[in-house]
């Protein structure tokens, strides 16, 4: 067990110090918000116990609750299905394109870019037409009037404009993940298989995804997280208007703990969060070490 | 064979550095409570030559507005004539400063002079005795007969004054004289018909009735509560639901949505206004782009400094139905000063505030910002070289027969909160009134 060949000492005080601030800033709080969780507390006078009814009113009493969870998983379930789109395009780049490097810097830029700059970006493309919204004038100057739309107030597209955005922008990190992982593979395996015969798409099918699954489940754990935590974005570009249309679970925590002064519920439906989090991750990596056995 | 010391030395030197990195977090959060404590003993002993500090955290950030120059220039009178006394200010803008403060009182640790909103929005700082009472500070020098009557009740609890106003204003229809006459609307609508009538002639121009911001849902429940006060046939409709006298599902309040929902359908308010801040939302008007903005007297000096200056009148939301009474308005009684029960320097503090409330709407009138002022001011408008705006807006201040408060100033925040995302819902879709009620009292009620 003990490859590092080093006393368990100083094993400790290396690990040590990343643990204790790793509890301290990590268990602690999601255990501490739990706890804020059970009272009835508006984050200023003194909490009162009330037991689970944060809870109960989340599940069975809030109208907003259940629709922010489940735009919260379609956006969860929208980043995962598209690192398969990522995988390919890292592929295709690694076989057809010679100097790749520059043009996956270049997908890469967005994620760089702090989300409130890419949220007001987006805002003045999707603007209505008065506002000089570009994606409309667009549409327009093509003809196509009746296509044109106010992208982030009508309740029906403005989530859907959301996720457009996220996905756009987070695009080039899976890609990069994907990319970089393609490159590390061992040429010589795929210089035996072309002696083989297998060449081309049959040497991606039976070489590069086995080869690449522990790096896919990467991008896909992390998409999956970051999307359940989506917040920034949402607050920018709409802050989870109109009339909670784009609520996601993070920012109707928000509102709840901060503008509706109900500390105690918002700690609630953190703890929901971290508890879905959790049971996810658990079930991606089952599916996933699976998968690597059956491949392995 | 050099490797191996090597190693032990990297490893050592990275150790130290880890537990120094460690030490450096400890040592500043204990220094951090160094300073608090050695504050606390200075504040202990009143010696007039101790050096005090007092925070100051406001909410005027622009320097290019009148109340930036105001508050600058009495916190500087005052230190140059207190030298010992040194005021720090903590300059937030109010949706920060708002967040910012709640997170302080959560651990206690209010500010010396903070800013807090009147009546519902500071009861909970009221209730958890974060704020001190100032009654001695109101008592000295004559402060209390300054303030308007009966403005200092939106912040007294028990009989107690917890915090002093930086203005007391209303709310107005500002409208751009120009783009009335485009329309050929002759005179300013004093009932509703009318009132949708110009609407409806104005839109037939192309030219965007009425400007607002309503991502910032305040926006669109500010005017809502106009045609509340109006249907409701005068002041006191939440006030009364509280009481447990009313519901929302009374007949005025549904009708004030009824009609709240003909602006909306007569196309009434910008493309995607709900997707529009405050600010450009205010910007709208102020561009000359619509003719009428419903929003408190506080932008008069606003509207003045912008490129509609000169152009722009304003009246009152015009009674509907026969109901209701022009001289009924929103009031929006300003934020107001207040000091920590736990200040360290609470006398030095209380001294500092009655200076500077005092001295205030004489500086804010040099200053032209003396419309919505909450206390009474020597000087008259016109030879002070204020517009004829101002002038107009502080005469309708004279005919103020009585008012409500905003939504948010009267229920509890979670109510509030559904309200202002209900009344949002509005702007986006047609919705059946009597739902629109029936939300408002399940949240009223969930939430008593």
């Amino acid at each position: 067990m003990n490859v590092l060949k080093v006393p368990g000492r100083t094993i400790a005080v290396f690990v040590l110090p990343c643990l204790l601030l790793y509890v301290c800033l990590v268990f602690v709080p999601i255990l501490v918000s739990f706890y804020t969780g059970l009272l009835s507390w508006d984050g200023i006078a003194s909490a009162k116990f009330i037991g689970l009814d944060n809870f109960k009113n989340m599940f069975y009493h809030d109208p907003v609750f259940w629709p922010s969870v489940r735009r919260t998983l379609v956006y969860a379930v929208a980043s995962m299905l598209e690192i398969p789109l990522c995988l390919l395009m890292a592929i295709l780049l690694n076989r057809y394109v010679r100097r790749a490097n520059s043009l996956v810097s270049i997908y890469f830029t967005p994620v760089i870019l702090s989300v409130v700059i890419i949220g007001q970006l987006w805002k003045t493309i999707y603007n209505p037409t008065s506002m000089g919204g570009m994606l409309n004038g667009v549409l327009i100057s093509l003809g196509l009037p009746s296509w044109a739309h106010n992208w982030l107030t009508e309740p029906n597209i403005a989530m859907f404009c959301l996720y457009f955005v996220s996905l756009w922008q987070y695009f080039g990190y899976h890609l990069l993940i994907q990319f970089t992982g393609i490159q590390n593979l061992p040429s010589e395996i795929y210089e035996a298989a072309k002696i083989d015969g297998a060449d081309g798409f049959k040497a991606d099918r039976y070489i590069t995804l086995p080869l690449i699954v522990p790096i896919f489940k990467i991008s896909v754990v992390l998409a999956f997280i970051g999307s359940l935590q989506a917040f920034d974005l949402v607050m920018v570009m709409t802050g989870g208007g109109p009339a909670h249309a784009t609520d996601v679970i993070s920012t109707h925590m928000y509102n709840s703990s901060f503008l509706s002064m109900k500390y105690g519920y918002g700690s609630a439906i953190a703890t929901f969060l971290v508890i879905v989090c959790l049971i996810f991750t658990v079930i991606i990596n089952l599916i996933f070490s699976r998968i690597e056995k059956k491949v392995g | 064979m050099v490797q191996k010391p090597l190693r032990k030395t990297l490893s050592i030197l990275m150790a130290g550095a880890l537990t120094l990195s460690l030490a450096a977090c400890g040592s500043g959060a204990k220094s951090d409570s160094g300073t608090d404590s050695s504050n606390a003993s200075s504040g202990g002993d009143k010696a007039s030559d101790k050096k005090v500090t007092i925070t100051f955290q406001n909410i005027y950030p622009d320097p290019t507005t009148p109340t930036y120059k105001t508050l600058h220039t009495l916190v500087e009178e005052y230190e140059k004539a207190n030298p010992n006394i040194h005021i720090e200010l903590d300059t937030l803008n109010t949706d920060q400063q708002k967040m910012k403060l709640k997170t302080q009182a959560a651990s206690k640790e209010v500010p010396d002079i903070t800013i807090v909103n009147p009546s519902a929005q500071m009861k909970p700082f009221v209730d958890a005795k974060l704020l001190a009472p100032l009654n001695d500070v109101i008592d000295k020098n004559g402060l209390k007969d300054t303030y308007q009557a009966g403005l200092l009740d939106n912040y007294s609890f028990d009989g107690n004054v917890y915090a002093l106003p930086d203005g007391n204003n209303i709310e107005v229809v500002y409208y751009n004289k120009d783009l009335f006459k485009q329309a050929g609307i002759e005179k300013v609508p004093t009932t509703f018909d009318e009132f949708l009538a110009d609407v409806k002639a104005l839109k037939a121009k192309g030219i965007t009735p009425l400007a607002i911001g309503e991502k910032d849902s305040w926006t669109g429940s500010f005017l809502f509560m106009n045609m509340l006060l109006r249907t409701n046939g005068g002041p006191g409709f939440l006030k009364d639901v509280v009481d447990g006298k009313k519901k929302f599902d009374d007949p005025a309040f549904i009708e004030a949505v009824d009609r709240f929902q003909d602006l909306v359908q007569a196309g009434a308010f910008p493309d995607g206004a709900t997707s529009i801040d405050a600010n450009a939302g205010g910007n709208i008007f102020k561009s000359g782009k619509a003719a009428m903005w419903v929003i408190g007297t506080w932008e008069t000096g606003a509207i003045d400094a912008s490129s509609v200056a000169g152009k722009v009148g304003a009246f009152q939301f015009p009674t509907i139905n026969g109901k209701g009474n022009l001289n009924d308005f929103m009031l929006a009684p300003g934020s107001g000063f207040a000091i920590s029960a736990n200040s360290e320097h609470l006398q030095e503090t209380k001294d500092f505030l009655n200076y500077f409330t005092l001295n205030f709407p004489k500086k804010q009138f040099e200053n032209k910002n003396a419309v919505g002022l909450g206390q009474k001011v020597e000087g008259d408008l016109k030879s002070g070289g204020y517009s004829d705006l101002a002038i107009e807006v502080a005469g309708l201040f004279n005919n103020i027969k009585g008012g409500d408060l905003a939504f948010d100033n009267t229920m509890n925040p979670a109510t509030a909160q559904v309200h202002l995302s209900s009344i949002q819902n509005l702007f986006v879709q047609k919705t059946d009134s009597k739902q629109v009620a029936e939300e408002h009292q399940a949240a009223f009620e969930a939430n008593k």
